[in-house]
C-alpha cells in the first residue's frame, strides 16, 4: 500500500463525525488537528486530537461555516488535507476550490461534482440525460406559466420542492389542484428565504414513500463501486431517525438493480470519493431523489455489514489512492441499524433539549458500535444540532439487530438532558416497524409512538423510593449521596 | 412530614419511617420496605421490599435524574417550603411564586375567574419538566403576573388567588 501525500489532516467538524473521523485517520498514522469553537472546549473530538485550533464566530456554527478561517488553521497547525465531515463546509463547492487553491488536499470530492449534484435541476437532468429514472417531473425554467400546466399535466398528488433545498425546506405537497399555483408561490417564496433560490421543480409524488439510498465509493482513476443500500424511512419533519442496511423492502433483483443504477450515476459523473445516492421507493419502483456528495451520518450500518472503513477510503481515494477492491471483492453480511440520540422531547413535538451531562454510560457488547460526540460534564445547548450519539447494532439478521438495539438501548444512560432513547425503544418495538413496514410519514401518521406512556406502578414505587432516600441520606449524612435540595432536612419519623 | 415529588408530571406525596437497617416508605395506597446503598460514583443499590436493582443516581438543584430499568427518569423535589409557604398564610391574597427559573407554557385561568382546590391555573416547564400550578385553596383569579411563553426567576409572583368569603 502506498503511503499517503500527507501526514496531518485537519477535520474541519466538530461531535462524533469529528471524533469519527480522528479515530480513522489515527490507524492510518495520521496527526490529526481539529478546529474547535469555545463550545466545544473539552470534546471528546478535541481531546482525541494531536492538536486543536481554536476557531471564533458569531455563533459557534458560524465558526465552522468560516472557509477562510479553518484554511488559515490547516496552514498554522501544518495540516496538509481537510477533512469536511458531514454538515458545515462539506458540499461547498466554494471551499472545495479554496482549499485546492491553498495547495491542500480536500477530503471529498471533485468541487465540479459538488456543483452538480448540488443544484437539484441540473442533477436531475444529468441523470435523465444518461437514462437513469426520476419520479415523472416539471423543472421550472423561464416560462413560468407553462411550468404550472406542465405540472398540473402530472396529476394529483404533486410534490413541489425549491431546486437548491435540502432538509425538507420548502417542500410542500399538493393534493388539491386547485391549490397548485398558491403552493409554488409559497414554495417559491421559502426557496428565495431559505437557499436565496427561488427555482423550483414538481414531481409526482409517491404515497406512501420508502427512503433507500445507496452508498458509493469513487477513485480518481475512473474505479466505481457501491457497498449496498440503505433504509432510512423512519423520519421526523423529513430528517432520519433510524437507518438500517439491508432495506426489508427490496427483493434481491430489485436490490441488484438500485445499486446498480446509483453506481451507474456515480460513475457518468465520473465520482471520486465517498458519496450516496438517494432513491424514492413506492409500488415496486425506485425514482432518483438526489446525490449527496459527502459522507454520510447514517454511514456506520454500511461499515458495519460490509466491514470496510468510508473514512479510510476516502482518506486514500483523496491520497490518489486507487481503490483496492472491486465490486465482486465487496460482500455484505448479517443486518445493522443505527438509531440516532437527539437532545430532544419526543412528547413534546421533538423540541430541543438543554442540560448538563452528568453521567454518560455507553452501551457495550458483540455487535454494538456507539459514535458518541458528547462527554460527561459537557453542556448540551440550542447552538448545534441535537444529535448527541448514534447508536449503531449489528446482528446475524433483523431480528437479531433489533434485540440488540433494544438492549443497548436499555444499557445506554445518559443523564442530565432528556433524550428521545425511550421513544426510540418504543420505535423499535412497534410491530410496524419490526415487521419492516414504514415509510418516510409513518411517524407523522403514528404520533402516539411520540407519547410518554404513563409509568407503571413498580417504576414509580422505585423511583419515589430512589427519590425519598436520596433525600433522607441528606440529613442523615450518611451515605454521602450529594445534597439534593438545601432545604431538605425535614424529615420526621 | 410528608414530601412531594414530581415524576412525569404527577405530583406524589410520600414519608419515610425507619424500620431496621432500611427505611419504610408510606404513600397513599401503599408501602414498601426500602434501601439504598452508595456502589461507587454515581452508582447506587436499590433494594424494595427484598429486591436489589442498580441504579444510577444524579443530583442537579432540585431535580433527582436516575436511570434505572434501562430509562432515565427526572424527578424534581418540591420544596415543602415553598410548596406551603403561601398556601399555609391563612386568609389573606394568596400568591404563588416560582419555585425555580422557567418557561410559562399554558394559562388555563382568567383574571376573576372562580376556582376550587385542585383546578389548574398555570403549566410551567422547567429543566424541562412541566408542572401545573393549581388552585390551592377556593377563590378567584386575583392577578396573573405572568403570560404564556414568558420566562421567569426563581420566586418570581405567578398567580394569585383572593380567597373566597365564606
Amino acid at each position: 500500500m502506498s503511503r499517503l501525500p500527507f501526514d496531518t489532516l485537519l477535520v474541519a467538524n466538530r461531535g462524533e463525525i469529528a471524533l469519527r473521523i480522528i479515530r480513522s485517520a489515527k490507524r492510518l498514522g495520521l496527526r490529526t488537528v481539529v478546529v474547535c469553537h469555545e463550545a466545544d472546549a473539552g470534546s471528546p473530538a478535541a481531546e482525541a486530537a494531536d492538536m486543536v485550533v481554536g476557531i471564533e464566530g458569531r455563533t459557534g456554527v458560524a465558526a465552522y461555516l468560516d472557509g477562510a478561517q479553518i484554511i488559515d488553521a490547516a496552514r498554522r497547525s501544518g495540516a496538509q488535507a481537510i477533512h469536511p465531515g458531514y454538515g458545515f463546509l462539506s458540499e461547498n463547492a466554494g471551499f472545495a476550490r479554496a482549499v485546492a487553491a491553498a495547495g491542500l488536499v480536500f477530503v471529498g470530492p471533485t468541487p465540479e461534482a459538488i456543483d452538480l449534484m448540488g443544484d437539484k435541476i441540473r442533477a436531475r437532468a444529468f441523470v435523465v440525460e444518461h437514462g437513469f429514472p426520476v419520479a415523472p417531473s416539471a423543472i421550472e425554467d423561464d416560462d413560468p406559466a407553462s411550468f404550472v400546466e406542465r405540472a398540473r399535466a402530472l396529476g394529483a398528488p404533486l410534490l413541489v420542492k425549491p431546486s437548491a433545498g435540502g432538509g425538507g425546506k420548502g417542500m410542500r405537497i399538493v393534493r388539491d389542484m386547485a391549490l397548485l399555483e398558491q403552493e409554488i408561490i409559497q414554495a417559491r417564496s421559502e426557496g428565495t428565504r431559505y437557499f436565496g433560490d427561488g427555482r423550483l421543480y414538481v414531481e409526482r409524488f409517491v404515497e406512501r414513500p420508502r427512503h433507500i439510498e445507496v452508498q458509493v465509493l469513487g477513485d480518481a482513476h475512473g474505479h466505481v463501486v457501491h457497498l449496498g443500500e440503505r433504509e432510512c424511512s423512519v423520519q421526523r419533519r423529513f430528517q432520519k431517525i433510524v437507518e438500517e442496511t439491508p432495506s426489508p423492502a427490496l427483493s434481491p433483483a430489485l436490490r441488484e438493480r438500485i445499486c446498480e443504477t446509483a453506481a451507474g450515476i456515480a460513475r457518468a459523473a465520473g465520482y471520486r470519493n465517498a458519496g450516496t445516492v438517494e432513491f424514492i421507493f413506492g409500488d415496486g419502483q425506485f425514482y432518483f431523489l438526489e446525490m449527496n456528495t459527502r459522507l454520510q451520518v447514517e454511514h456506520p450500518v454500511t461499515e458495519m455489514v460490509t466491514g470496510i472503513d468510508l473514512v479510510e477510503q476516502q482518506l486514500r481515494v483523496a491520497g490518489g489512492e486507487a481503490l483496492a477492491f472491486s465490486q465482486a471483492d465487496v460482500t455484505s453480511s448479517g443486518h445493522s441499524i443505527e438509531l440516532r440520540v437527539y437532545a430532544e422531547s419526543a412528547s413534546r413535538g421533538f423540541t430541543p433539549t438543554t442540560g448538563r451531562i452528568l453521567a454518560l454510560e455507553l452501551p457495550q457488547g458483540e455487535g454494538v458500535r456507539v459514535d458518541a460526540g458528547f462527554g460527561q460534564g459537557q453542556r448540551v445547548t440550542t447552538a448545534f444540532d441535537p444529535m448527541l450519539a448514534k447508536l449503531i447494532v449489528h446482528g446475524a439478521d433483523r431480528g437479531q439487530a433489533i434485540d440488540r438495539a433494544r438492549r443497548a438501548l436499555a444499557d445506554f444512560a445518559l443523564l442530565g438532558c432528556e433524550t428521545n432513547m425511550a421513544f426510540l425503544g418504543r420505535l423499535i418495538a412497534d410491530p410496524a416497524f419490526a415487521a419492516g413496514e414504514v415509510h418516510t410519514g409513518w411517524l407523522d401518521e403514528n404520533p402516539s409512538l411520540a407519547a410518554e406512556p404513563p409509568l407503571d406502578r413498580v417504576t414509580e414505587l422505585k423511583l419515589l423510593a430512589v427519590a425519598a432516600l436520596s433525600t433522607r441520606a441528606v440529613r442523615d449524612g450518611a451515605d454521602a449521596v450529594p445534597t439534593l435540595h438545601a432545604s431538605i432536612g425535614a424529615w420526621r419519623n | 412530614m410528608r414530601h412531594a415529588f414530581d415524576i412525569a408530571g404527577s405530583e406524589i406525596e410520600l414519608w419515610l419511617a425507619r424500620e431496621g437497617a432500611g427505611y419504610r416508605l408510606h404513600r397513599d395506597g401503599g408501602e414498601a420496605r426500602v434501601a439504598l446503598s452508595a456502589e461507587g460514583g454515581l452508582r447506587q443499590m436499590l433494594t424494595v421490599d427484598g429486591v436489589s436493582e442498580p441504579m444510577l443516581v444524579a443530583i442537579e438543584g432540585e431535580l433527582l435524574h436516575v436511570h434505572v430499568g434501562g430509562r432515565s427518569h427526572v424527578i424534581r423535589h418540591l420544596d415543602p417550603a415553598r410548596r406551603f409557604a403561601d398556601a399555609d398564610a391563612s386568609g389573606g391574597a394568596d400568591m404563588a411564586r416560582a419555585p425555580m427559573p422557567g418557561t410559562v407554557v399554558r394559562i388555563d385561568a382568567v383574571l376573576g375567574q372562580a376556582v376550587a382546590v385542585g383546578d389548574p391555573i398555570l403549566v410551567i416547564e422547567s429543566m424541562k419538566l412541566e408542572t401545573t400550578i393549581r388552585a390551592w385553596q377556593d377563590g378567584r383569579i386575583g392577578d396573573i403576573h405572568v403570560s404564556e411563553g414568558q420566562s421567569f426567576d426563581r420566586d418570581a409572583p405567578l398567580v394569585s388567588l383572593t380567597a373566597s368569603e365564606a
